[in-house]
């Protein structure tokens, strides 16, 4: 996209990481390592462009479609001059819809690299160790089985809680072994979405309906209420993810190098699963468990900006720029069904995972 | 090719030993089959109008115009799908395993039942009408997705398709295929009709002649997987080992794979993909017959209706008064063998 045209410039070296903010005399110096931020000029272009591109991408949607909106007629209706019917459809119909595609997009980008630098593996993405699954299943137990015990989001981020701890426990030996966690994973998301379809199963047919549609992950008839949802989550996590942002990267190095270095690997994972877990349930909550942007969000920001550790900021706009691509993508198809966005994301998804598969096992490091 | 599944047993040193654990397991074969007879009569038994055993019995074998009779006929037939069905994907489960050496192998995990249906859904929504009934609209996607995955699972230069390798690549493909039905499904309004139970995995509201359409194939199935025994027990060895015993490694692998991929075929096109079957058969069955194939099969197919039915008549059970689907109760059942196999360490985790 953009970014890519944007002048070459030669990445600053990456350094090797010292404490920000220089060493200060007195108390402080801990306020100043929290405020000096290093900032890697190619991630700030990448983040403008995948920003750049949520804007058009928006733009073309509203525009699209019956009672688009065009961008010369934008201006009036958000002045409130529009005809009644635009203003409808900007309100309370596509504008939700696109709000919802950027919060759920960049808390699935930032939830996949926090979850793939613990696990220092692309594959130990949050959609595919179950952890989606676990949080559609608590979402549908808090929703259909047991209605009014709990609200469905917290619902959720007991049900990916859950399912975290599964993984790690059905693995035994904790993130050290991705691959164990993500073949236990497998097994934990399909005993979780059988939990979903016993759920389904025994709830009346107009629940079930509206419940199987939010199953595939579907950015259909969102209002305010979830665009709140997620921008609540957000304003909350992301903070806490930045912050951690630092410490995942030593904790990268090896946990021996961390500790050396005066960050508690331990306790900085905890954390960051914590948070990670958070996201997703956010996420979920508000568009159901949409695959693979978790996984292909950092693993793409990665790429662009040729930096290594998580990048949280740009994994946030690429997971936007993507699931507003998608949800674009699945309204005006040509094939004339709009399908559930997550259906789509499934079909890209997979296929990216088939060939990072292949990458990964010809640089042999699987 | 790092992990075998186990070496076969050495030969017992007593010629007398080993002729006494043959009666063991041909006994133990005797027990599962009765197990066998009494799921399937639980399996006619059980429901929302329940049917005393000795009334099955007499409905059996003098059908009358009864209400009775008609709820059992009705069971009957989903109760010889199961059979079928269960037999296919358990003794499929442990070829693949024998042939990948590979304790993670299940026609479910690796995609191949996703690829099956798929083309069902596929060729119903392009043809029309009963086409996709057929084991014949199964088998396209089935060995489409058997190749995909082991030459995305033995990608690279080296290719090396080790178990974890042959899961994740069959995960990826899986999750591609069933988008693909979903976008099918979803769209195609009849298609979705007749197939929304079966995306999952059911053993109700199939048509009368499915267990007729299917069964020749899962007898030419079985029967190839029979044959092969010897030749499986052999590949277990190792290749150098197989071929200096006089076996053609390659040939043996590719029917082996033939039979694996059919039985699996034909199961999707009996009640859709059903997981894990293929995966906790085996498994369990390993702990006690060894992996010499001759009693492993057998057995697999035996016990596999019978977790297949059983899974079955709780999914009847739990959500009264509807019913669940068979394939959501053996994820649920079969999923928890995947992390058992995987603790085992076994698998090059």
């Amino acid at each position: 996209m953009t970014t890519t045209s944007a002048p070459a410039r030669t990445p600053e070296p990456q350094e090797p990481p010292r404490p920000a903010g220089p060493p200060d005399r007195a108390t402080g110096r801990r306020t100043a390592a929290a405020v000096a931020v290093r900032v890697n000029r190619r991630a700030v272009v990448v983040c403008v462009g995948a920003v750049l591109a949520v804007l058009v991408l928006a733009l073309v949607t509203l525009a699209l479609g019956r009672l688009g909106i065009t961008p010369a007629e934008l201006p009036a209706v958000l002045a409130g001059n529009g005809s009644k019917a635009q203003e409808w459809v900007l309100w309370s119909n596509r504008a939700p819809r696109i709000g919802v595609a950027v919060g759920a997009g960049a808390a699935f980008g930032v939830a996949g690299a926090i979850f793939q630098s613990v696990t220092r593996n692309p594959l130990g993405s949050p959609d595919v160790i179950g952890l989606g699954a676990g949080a559609a299943a608590g979402a549908a137990a808090a929703t259909l089985v047991w209605p009014g015990v709990l609200p469905g989001p917290v619902g959720a981020l007991v049900g990916a809680g859950v399912a975290v701890g599964l993984v790690l426990l059905g693995a035994g030996r904790g993130v050290k072994a991705p691959f164990r966690m993500v073949v236990v994973g497998i097994a934990v998301g399909a005993m979780a979405l059988a939990f979903v379809q016993l759920a389904l199963a025994r709830a009346t047919t107009e629940e079930a309906q509206v419940v199987a549609a939010w199953l595939n992950g579907s950015l259909l008839s969102r209002n305010g209420g979830h665009v709140r949802t997620i921008a609540l989550a957000l304003v909350v996590l992301l903070p806490l993810a930045l912050t951690l942002t630092r410490r995942l990267q030593l904790v990268e190095m090896g946990d021996d190098a961390a500790t050396a270095l005066g960050v508690e690997p331990g306790r900085t994972r905890t954390l960051a699963i914590a948070v990670g877990v958070a996201l997703t349930a956010a996420a979920v909550t508000v568009c159901g468990p949409v695959s693979f942007i978790a996984l292909t969000a950092p693993q793409i920001a990665r790429r662009l900006t040729r930096s290594t550790g998580p990048g949280m900021v740009a994994a946030a706009c690429t997971g936007s720029a993507l699931l507003v691509g998608a949800d674009l993508l699945a309204q005006n198809a040509p094939w004339g069904v709009q399908y559930p966005v997550g259906v789509l994301t499934a079909l890209l998804g997979g296929s990216y995972l088939a060939y990072l598969l292949v990458r990964e096992w010809r640089k042999g490091t699987a | 090719m790092t992990t075998t599944v186990t070496a076969p047993r050495a030969p017992r040193t007593s010629a007398r030993g080993s002729r006494s654990r043959a009666w063991l397991l041909a006994a133990g074969l005797l027990a599962a089959l009765a197990l066998l007879v009494l799921t399937c009569g639980l399996s006619v038994a059980v429901g929302a109008k329940s049917v005393p055993l000795g009334d099955v019995w007499s409905a059996w074998l003098h059908p009358d115009d009864g209400y009775t009779s008609a709820v059992v006929q009705s069971r009957l037939s989903r109760t010889a799908l199961g059979v079928l069905a269960g037999a296919a994907l358990a003794v499929s489960g442990a070829v693949i395993q024998g042939l990948t050496r590979n304790p993670l192998g299940d026609p479910g995990l690796l995609g191949v039942n996703a690829g099956a249906s798929a083309s069902v859904v596929l060729v119903t929504a392009l043809s029309g009408g009963t086409a996709g009934r057929s084991v014949w609209a199964a088998l396209p996607g089935a060995v489409v997705a058997t190749v995909a995955v082991y030459l995305i699972g033995s990608g690279g230069p080296r290719g090396r398709a080790t178990p974890v390798r042959l899961v994740l690549a069959g995960a990826a493909i899986a999750a591609v295929l069933t988008a693909l039905v979903q976008a099918v499904t979803l769209a195609d309004t009849e298609v979705f009709t007749t197939y929304r139970f079966w995306v999952i995995g059911s053993l109700a509201g199939r048509p009368e002649d499915t267990v007729g359409l299917v069964l020749p194939y899962v007898l030419a199935g079985l029967l190839l997987a029979a044959l092969l025994t010897r030749g499986l027990n052999a590949l277990a060895l190792g290749d150098e080992t197989a071929t200096s015993l006089g076996l053609n490694a390659g040939r043996t692998r590719a029917l082996a794979g033939a039979s694996a991929t059919v039985l699996a075929a034909a199961s999707v096109a009996a009640v859709g993909p059903v997981a894990f079957v293929g995966l906790a058969v085996p498994l369990v069955v390993r702990s006690f017959t060894g992996s010499d194939h001759r009693w492993l099969l057998p057995y697999c197919a035996l016990l596999g209706p019978v977790l297949l039915l059983a899974a079955d008549v709780v999914g009847r059970v739990v959500a009264r008064p509807g019913e669940l689907m068979v394939g959501v109760v053996t994820a649920f059942v079969g999923a928890p063998f995947l992390v058992v196999a995987v603790r085992r360490g076994r698998v090059g985790l």
